[in-house]
This record gives structure tokens, sequence and C-alpha cells, in this order.
């Protein structure tokens, strides 16, 4: 009972892990330039279609990586220059473009690839499992996505908090007219910060293909995953996404162990729903200075 | 004017009796008014007063699934079920030995209407409560609303011993007929009058000041919550009173009436036809409703492709939708005046700006409350 | 005070025309060009979605579909005349399947309609078929308990793939102890029902059963629960995207074929390529078709198939129901020289002979269900099947599993329920149902 708890337990950690994987990228554009995009699952569809292009051609997952984050940086960099710039200042109407702009990519993938499930395989280094503790090996895999995860959100803390480049992004957050007096391309700023965001949706999509199924549905389960995350967490604040992730995917799999898949999944959305009732803001909701 | 819409009406209330009732496109018909209702609650919420919701469906999917599973139970009872029990087929898949004790009550319709108008203007009214009195709005309002939206459809989908769950619930007598068609083309009127009145009187202009600034209405002593509380139960009934229409009509309900796709495709046809108008709902639903029936088949994947040009059209170059973009324009042609069309344009760049306020999100300092 | 209420008058009236117009203009137009395009074409319909979360697979029934079409017609067609598909894209969404059947039936007039994939897709539209006396054929397995005069059946029931599968689980592969996997609706429910029926015929033991929810694709807490069941063997009822997701974190998790087979009804070659062959090595599926039966038919089949759909196209018996479905329907127009429901259904359909890939195949005379053959599969690291079993005979299509209901048969052959049916619907309807006599 007690190993089979543990097991649970760290399966939790890997769903962590995946939900941080998929939520950051969208963390990052809402907390910044205060767009929801509603195409981020769709995002991370095309990064996993690409890390399938990548595999037909030889590569793996680790080559599919950094192509990943390159060519969804660069649809973000079409769909922000296309689109959202024209529409910064009205938040609910973004929300709707970028609706838009999701079903596009999905009609246009598949169209591409046709509609049957694509074939992401695992690179050969990670396939294998490791008995730590608990009653189920753990597999190689999901400790990967563990790291995953943990570099993904280091490499965006040092972005934003030590370079010089996440300095301006802060500066925009906190007063943008301010930042534009000082000299500072607040569009730019936006542009750069949307493509990164992207860009990390790319490489969710990389990452999870190999142990998800890939088709031009997939987005959307990831995306309502990836609002929960940010939205429970809180945005503005970095730390929002792990705790987010770690409450929602800790309870999700021990309420799914104690009762089913489905109540476990309805018991953390309603949790959900009260927890943003009770802070409106999330969890690490943005305090602005008066 | 007043002649073309009583044709107008004369020809959505004639077409019956002219086509004949089994015709399909009697069914789109009653379909599209279910779906123009919809619209217009939607239009209410954000048109007027700035409260996007990706939830509106759930008080939709909830009036539509009491008057079905009040429809369903009754004919069950005349029709024996292909099991040959008396109670409906989706119970007794899902191992039910007869119909639960607490949906007995259903047996009658008009109880049943009258849960599906009540419990989700109740819900709207609990939701609204914790929702506006916190002061969440804006993108946060929209994304919960989301949340409550996908629990309802969890919900549904897991509790299918009494809801059908993934195949929904059909196989029931419906009303399809031309009375019912008279009856829905009334209750179009009449929630068109409603919505008229509302939005012309005293509260309309509240409400629309609400929207284009919470905070200066906020100033001026207007209760900001209870006018967003009062107008989200007002769109909720007309919602339910869609969904308990469109169940009984169209005979076949699933969890996908209940969810946040079904929603958005709601806020396209608002934001097409033109949002804070009154026409715009009914000319969106129409028209998107019906260039998809028309052209999904001929098309097929590119519909949707269509489809999401459609929604980037919208809010990039018509925001104001096809009815505000002509009274601009008639506006333009009436004004005359060079003069007069530039303060016009002025003050509708003013307008702009202080429109569509990101509300929610911090952006900027100023915005710190 | 008249002003404003003139004005409101004016408004009001301007925007239920604006929409009325708008609305309802185009359908007349579309009706005419339809009404043009009749000529000496026999109109089939075919009903499977092309968008939305079902296209994955129903995509490729409806290009089995189109493939038998063009070959008829390219041998001369039906009675002479060509056949013409009438394709309608129901998006994946149940209301929209009753609406385009509508359509199908009262605008367009087919002699019959091609398909449907899902239980919930078909019990939308029976009602339909019922209420307007239209023929539809659903190439699908599905749970069973139902028949409908409307409605052929060239999928398999379960006594088709159970009967025999559960029993060889239990003899051959010598596992009794089943844990059950399905995903949350009423295919995976009503078979999971019949396999624990069988379970306890046969003397095997259920010692779990756990559903997820529709698109899950985090299997983990599952697998974790497999592990501590004790169980030898997982039978499988998720589809979908589900099917790849969890073959493949099964594998992860370190189970292998060899401890812990996975055994299911539903799995195809398709999702097979889509999950790669090293994660469904050794594992079973039973089907009637497998695109590495071995026959001159078949061959042909794949062959054509591949020709125009490409080489790296896979073939599932879903698809190769829906192919020679539409050859029983050219057939049975052929037979009767009408394309009227009723010929079709009291004449032409019922007792309609091909040889399908897998074999001899028949619709029954009685419960217009098809006569199949029942085979297990081993997945191979190919990515296709090794049928490591074959029935000696075609197998009779039970509408009713005997073992839970065993007072129910359909027969429309019966004088009785000839004569019943024979009367309007109005009076005497008993939808979706058998007749209770």
């Amino acid at each position: 009972m007690t190993q089979a708890l543990i097991s649970q337990i760290l399966i939790g950690v890997s769903v962590t892990a995946i939900l941080v994987i998929s939520a950051i990228g969208l963390a990052v554009i809402f907390g910044v330039a205060g767009v929801i995009n509603m195409a981020h699952g769709q995002f991370i569809m095309v990064g996993a279609y690409t890390a399938a292009v990548i595999g037909k051609m030889g590569g793996n997952t680790f080559v599919a990586i950094p192509v990943s984050f390159v060519v969804v940086a660069l649809l973000g960099l079409a769909v922000e220059r296309g689109v959202i710039r024209w529409i910064y200042d009205r938040p609910l109407e973004t929300l709707l473009a970028t609706w838009g702009v999701g079903i596009i990519l999905e009609v246009v993938m598949k169209l591409i690839f046709g509609p049957e499930l694509y074939y992401v395989g695992a690179p050969k280094v990670l396939a294998g499992s490791v008995h730590l503790v608990g009653r189920l090996p753990y597999p190689y895999y999901r400790l990967f996505l563990i790291v995953v995860a943990i570099l993904m959100v280091a490499a965006t803390f040092y972005l934003i908090f030590r370079t010089d480049f996440g300095l301006k992004v802060r500066a925009v957050r906190r007063n943008r007219a301010m930042s534009g007096c000082l000299g500072i391309d607040t569009a730019k700023i936006d542009m750069m910060i949307f493509m990164f965001g992207s860009g990390l949706a790319g490489i969710a999509g990389a990452v999870l293909a190999p142990i998800k199924s890939v088709s031009t549905t997939m987005g959307f389960r990831y995306a309502v995953d990836s609002y929960m995350t940010i939205v429970l967490g809180g945005v503005g604040n970095l730390w929002g996404v792990p705790t987010g992730g770690g409450l929602i995917g800790e309870g999700e799999t021990l309420l799914a162990y104690k009762f089913n898949s489905v109540i476990g999944e309805l018991l953390v959305f309603i949790f959900i729903v009260i927890a943003i009732r009770v802070f409106p803001r999330g969890i690490f909701g943005y305090q602005e200075r008066r | 004017m007043l002649l073309l819409g009583a044709a107008v009406v004369a020809v959505i209330g004639g077409f019956p009796v002219v086509a004949g009732t089994d015709s399909y496109i009697l069914l789109l018909l009653g379909k599209f008014l279910c779906y123009a209702i919809f619209a217009l609650s939607i239009d209410l919420i954000w048109g007027f007063t700035g409260i996007l919701s990706l939830g509106q469906a759930v008080y939709f999917g909830i009036g539509a699934y009491f008057v079905a599973l009040s429809l369903k139970i009754n004919y069950a009872l005349d029709h024996p079920t292909r099991y040959g029990n008396k109670f409906p087929d989706f119970m007794e898949w899902n191992g039910l030995k007869a119909l639960p004790h607490f949906m007995e009550p259903l047996v009658s319709t008009p109880f049943a209407v009258a849960c599906a108008l009540i419990v989700p203007t109740a819900l709207a009214f609990i939701f609204g409560v914790i929702t506006f009195k916190r002061h969440i709005y804006g993108v946060y309002c929209a994304v919960i609303t989301l949340a409550e939206s996908l629990i309802l459809q969890e919900f549904i989908i897991e509790y299918q011993a009494y809801t059908g769950g993934f195949n929904g619930i059909t196989d029931y007598s419906n009303y399809l007929g031309i009375p019912f068609l008279w009856f829905m083309l009334a209750v179009t009127i009449a929630f068109f009058l409603i919505a008229r009145v509302l939005t012309h009187s005293r509260i309309g202009t509240v409400l629309k000041s609400i929207r284009d600034n919470d905070l200066r209405a906020q100033f001026m002593g207007y209760n900001v919550a209870n006018y967003r509380i009062f107008v989200f139960c007002v769109s909720a009934f007309m919602s339910a009173a869609a969904g308990a229409m469109y169940a009984a009509w169209v005979g076949i309900i699933s969890y996908l009436d209940t969810g946040p796709v079904f929603s958005v495709e709601g806020v396209i046809w608002t934001a097409v036809g033109g949002r804070a108008t009154l026409i715009g709902p009914f000319l969106g639903a129409f028209l998107v409703k019906g260039l998809e029936f028309l052209l999904s088949g001929v098309l097929a994947a590119f519909w949707q492709l269509l489809v999401g040009l459609l929604f980037i059209f919208v809010v990039l170059v018509m925001p104001d939708g096809i009815v505000g973009s002509i009274a601009h324009w008639l506006r333009r042609h009436r004004k005359g005046t060079l003069t007069q069309l530039r303060e016009e344009q002025d003050l509708l760049a003013h307008d702009r700006e202080h429109d569509w306020q990101p509300a929610g999100v911090p952006r900027s300092g100023e915005e710190s409350v | 005070m008249t002003m404003r209420r003139r004005k409101f008058l004016k408004s009001s009236a301007a925007t239920l025309g604006a929409w009325t117009l708008g609305g309802t203009a185009p359908y007349y137009f579309m009706r005419n060009i339809a009404k043009a395009a009749e000529g000496d074409t026999i109109k089939v319909g075919i009903l499977h979605s092309l968008s939305g979360t079902i296209a994955i697979i129903e995509t490729s029934l409806h290009n089995a579909e189109l493939l038998a079409i063009e070959e008829i017609n390219a041998k001369g067609g039906v009675l002479g005349k060509k056949i013409q598909p009438i394709v309608e894209d129901p998006q994946s969404v149940v209301q929209v399947f009753a609406e385009k059947a509508k359509k199908l039936l009262l605008e367009d007039k087919v002699a019959a309609v091609l398909g449907c994939y899902t239980s919930a897709s078909r019990q939308s539209v029976l009602p339909i078929f019922e209420q307007y006396n239209g023929v539809l054929l659903y190439p699908t397995l599905y749970e069973a308990q139902e028949c409908s005069k409307n409605c052929f059946y060239t999928g398999a029931v379960p006594n088709q793939q159970l009967d025999d599968f559960v029993p060889w689980i239990i003899n051959t592969l010598k596992r009794k102890k089943f844990y059950m996997v399905g995903s949350n609706y009423i295919y995976p429910k009503e078979t999971n029902r019949e396999v624990k029926a069988l379970l306890e015929k046969h003397g095997g033991q259920n010692v779990g059963e756990e559903y997820a929810p529709l698109g899950h694709t985090e299997f983990s807490t599952i697998i974790n629960n497999i592990s501590g069941s004790g169980a030898e063997v997982v039978f499988s009822d998720l589809v979908g995207d589900s099917i790849v997701a969890f073959y493949k974190q099964f594998k992860q998790f370190g189970f292998t074929a060899d401890d812990l087979p996975i055994c299911t009804p539903i799995t195809t070659e398709q999702e097979i390529a889509a999950m790669g062959p090293e994660n469904a090595e050794g594992h079973y599926t039973s089907f009637n078709y497998f695109q590495s039966v071995d026959s001159p038919e078949n061959k042909s089949f794949v062959e054509r198939y591949k020709a125009k759909y490409g080489k790296d196209a896979v073939t599932n018996a879903v698809m190769e129901a829906a192919y020679f479905q539409t050859y029983f329907l050219a057939h049975a127009i052929e037979k009767v020289k009408s394309t009227e429901a009723d010929a079709l259904i009291y004449e032409g359909l019922p007792g309609q002979e091909f040889q399908a890939p897998q074999g001899k195949v028949k619709i029954d005379e009685q419960n217009h269900h098809t006569w199949l053959w029942a085979r297990i599969g081993k997945a191979n690291p190919q990515g296709q099947f090794d049928v490591v079993w074959k029935s000696e005979n075609w197998i009779r299509p039970q509408p009713w599993v005997p073992y839970l209901y065993p007072d129910k048969t359909c027969n429309f052959t019966d004088q009785r329920v000839k004569e019943r049916l024979s009367k309007p619907w109005s009076v005497e309807k008993n939808r979706s149902g058998t007749i209770n006599l």
C-alpha cells in the first residue's frame, strides 16, 4: 500500500513536470505581454509534428528540441507581427483572434500531414526504466522530462532576472508608458517575448510527443491544462507555474489513485474554480506596487 | 420598415406552411432561432457590458438537458426501449434497474421546463456573486468560465447513467412542427424586445458605462458588481430558454452543447454580426451557421480554415461587425460636412482608446487598484 | 414619445428583415443547383467526419468507400448508371450527424447512406432513418444489443470477436486474471459487461476495471493500479489517442508483452503505426480482418488502396467493412433493380454475399448483421499482425448477446414483424429496437 503510494507520488512529480513544460510558454506570454494565447495548444501540436518530421529524417528528440524551438518561435513571430501587435490593447479580442489562429493551424497541419495519428519515438538512450523506490520502476524518459522542466524554468528565470533583456522586460511589465519614455522599444520586447514563449511551446511539443499521441487535434487538451496551471498559480510570478503545476499534477494523480481518472480530473477542476475565487489572481498573484 | 419586418416574420412563420413540415430547412430554421437567442444573450453581457464569458453554453446546456431528460423519460414510458424497459436506455446499459427517485419529478414536463429556466438563472446568480463581488473580470473571468464549462462537460460524461454521457440524449419525441416554430418565433421576438428595452433604458446606459470604464462608473456611485450580476442572470435566462427550446426542437443533445467551443462560436456570431447592436447577433448567427451548412459539405476541411480566417478578420478589420460597420458608414454619409466627419472620427478614436481596456491584467502602473 | 416608438419599430423591423433574408435566401439557390445536377446517376450518401476528433479514423472509412465506388463505376456502374457519392462532413458532432442524415434523405434523396463510426453517431441518426425510411450501412464493430430495420451492420458484434477470444486467452495463453481498461463511454462499458459474463462462464477472474476520459493520454496511475492488481492480462478497450499513449507508457514503465500482454478487440494497424511497432510487439488483437490476411482478394485490395492513397497507407478491419459494404449496396441495387428503401431492406440487402478481403461474408437474412470470420492477431515487429488463430467457419452474428439477454432476438423476416412494420410509423413506432412479439 505504502509502496504503491510512493510510486503514485513519484508519478505525480512527472505529471507536474509535463504540466510545467506545457504551461511555461503560455505563462511567459500572458505574464509579460498580457495576451492569452488560445492557440497555445496548437503551437505545442506544431512542435510535436516538427519532432515527427525530424524523427522521419533520422533525428531524435535531442535534435528535435532546438529545431522545434526555432520553428515554433518563427511561427510565433509570424502570428505576433501579423495579428497580435494590432490588438495588444484589447486583450479580450486577442483571445478570439488567437482562437482563430488555432483553428487555422489545425486545418493547415491536417492538409499537410493528413488526419491520422503520427508516430514519434523516444530516443534509444532513454528507453528503459530504473527501479527507484516504490512499486513501479521509473521510466528514464520521465526522469528526462523532470530535468527538461527544471531546465526550462531555470532558463526562463535566467532570461528574465539575470540578463539585460530581462531587465527591460520587467520594466515594460511594470510600467509600459514609462519604459517607452526611457527609450525601451516596448513593441520589440513584446515581440521577442512572444517568440520566446512560442518557442517554449515548441519544445513542449517535441519532448511530450514520445510519451503521448500526436494528432492535429491534440492541442486542445494541453491548452486547457496550461490555462488551469497558470490561472491557479497566478500570472506575473514565474513561481506560479511550478506551484500550479504541482498542485494540479499531484492532486490529479493522487485523486485518480483514490477514486478514478475521471473523478480525479473533475475534483481538480472544481478545486481550481474555488481556489481562483479565493485568490482571484492566483496563488502567486501579481501585486501591483502602489 | 415595419412592413418589411412583418414580412420577414411572415416568411419564417409561413415557410413550413408552404414547404411542408418534412423539410430539413425547417429543422435548420428552428435551430438558427435558438442560436440567435444564444448569441443575443452573449451580446448582452459581452457587447453591452464587457464581460467575456466562454462558459455561456453552460446555461444553454443545462436548460437543454432538463428538457431532453424529461422528454426522454416520458418517451420511454410510452415506448419500451430496445431492452424492453420503461426507462431511458442509457440508464439500462449503465446498470440502473429503474428510474432513479430524484429524477421522478422530471416526468412532469412543465416542472422540467421550470427547472430548465430557473436552475441556470440561479446558478448564474451564484457564479455572478462570487465572481463579480470579488472583482474578477476581463481575461480571468473568461478563463474561469471556460473552466466551469469544462467541469460541466466532465460531469456529464462521468455520470452517464443519468445524462447519457458521451452519446448524449437522443431518440425521444421532439416538437418539430409548425406550432412550435411559431412559438419559438414569438419567444425570439419577445427576447429581442426585452433586450431592446433593457439596453435603451437607464440600466443600459449604466451597463455601457461599466463596459467603457468601470472605475468611473463606480465613482459615479453605481454598484458595478450588482449591475453585472443582474445582466449576467438575464443573459443566462435567455441562454437557458434557447437551450430548452433547442432540445425540444432538434431531438438530440450532447455534452458538446455545454462546452467552450460552442460558447466561442456564439461569441463569434455576435462579433461577426456586430456587438453592442441588437441586430448583430441575429444576423451573425444566421449568416455564419447558414454559410457553414451550405459550404461545409462542399469545402470540407477548407471550411474550418475559413472560420479561422473569419475570427481574425473580424477582430482586426471589422471589430464592429457587419451591422456596426454599416451603421458607421450610414452615419458618415448622413452627416455630410467634413468638419462633422472629423469630429465624429475624433470621438471614435477617443472611444477606441478607452474601449476594451485590459481588465484584470495589470499592464501599466496607472491601472493599479 | 411617438417618435421614439416609431424609430423603435423601424429598427426592430429592419433587424428581423435582415437576418431572415440573409439566412434563408441561399438555401433556395442551393436547392436549385442540386436539382440541376441530377442526371443518370445513383446517389449514395457518405457520412463520415472529415474534421474534428474522430476524423483520425473516419477519414480512412470515407477513403475506402470512395475507392469501392470508383471501382464499381469503372466496371460500368450499377444498372447502367454511375454511382454518385454525396459527401457530407458531420464534423465529429452528433447533432450534425443527425442534421446531415436528414439532408441526405430529404434533399438529396439518396438511395442509401454509408456512414457513421461511433455508437453515439449511429444512435443519433437511427431515429431519422427510421422516421423517413432510409437505408444506413454501418461498418464499425460495436457493442450490440441493437437492431433496426433500416440499418445494416457490417462490422463485428461481440460474438464474432469476444466469444472465442476470451476462452482463447484463458486456455491457450493460460492467463486467468483480467484487468480491464476502457474509455469512458458506451462501447467499452457494454463490451466489458460482456467480457465479465464470459469470464464467469470460462473460469476467468476480473481483478480490476478502470475507465479513462476520452482522449486521455496520461496512464501512469492506471499502470500503477494494474501493477498492484496481480493481473495476468490487460484487456483494453481504449479508443483513439488513448490507445497510442497507453501502449507507449505501458512499455516505458517496464512491462513487456511476455509478462503482461494487452489483449484488445479494437487496436488496429493504424494505431500501431502511430505508436511505433516496438511498443505494440507481442500484444494481441481480435479482429475479423488484418492487413496481413493471406488471400488474393486482400492482396489486391491492399495494393489498390495503396495505389490510391500512398504507399504508407495501412488498411484495417473497419475500413475493410466500409469497402465491402459499398459492394453489398451496389449488388443489392443490381438485384432488385430499384433504389427504393423497402426493396433494398426486404429483398436487396438481406442474404447478399460478397468475396471480401477477409473471406466470404454475408448479410444475415433475419437480423441485418453480417456473417464474418474471427481471427486473433499477434503484433509483430513490422507493425503487422501474425494471425495466430482463425475461426474454422464464418460466424453468424448475434445482435443480442445470448448470455446477457437470452430471450431477445431480431428477425425481420418473421411474417408478424413484416405486418407490424408495414403500418405507418406514427402508429407503430418502436425505434432502434427489436420487435417484442
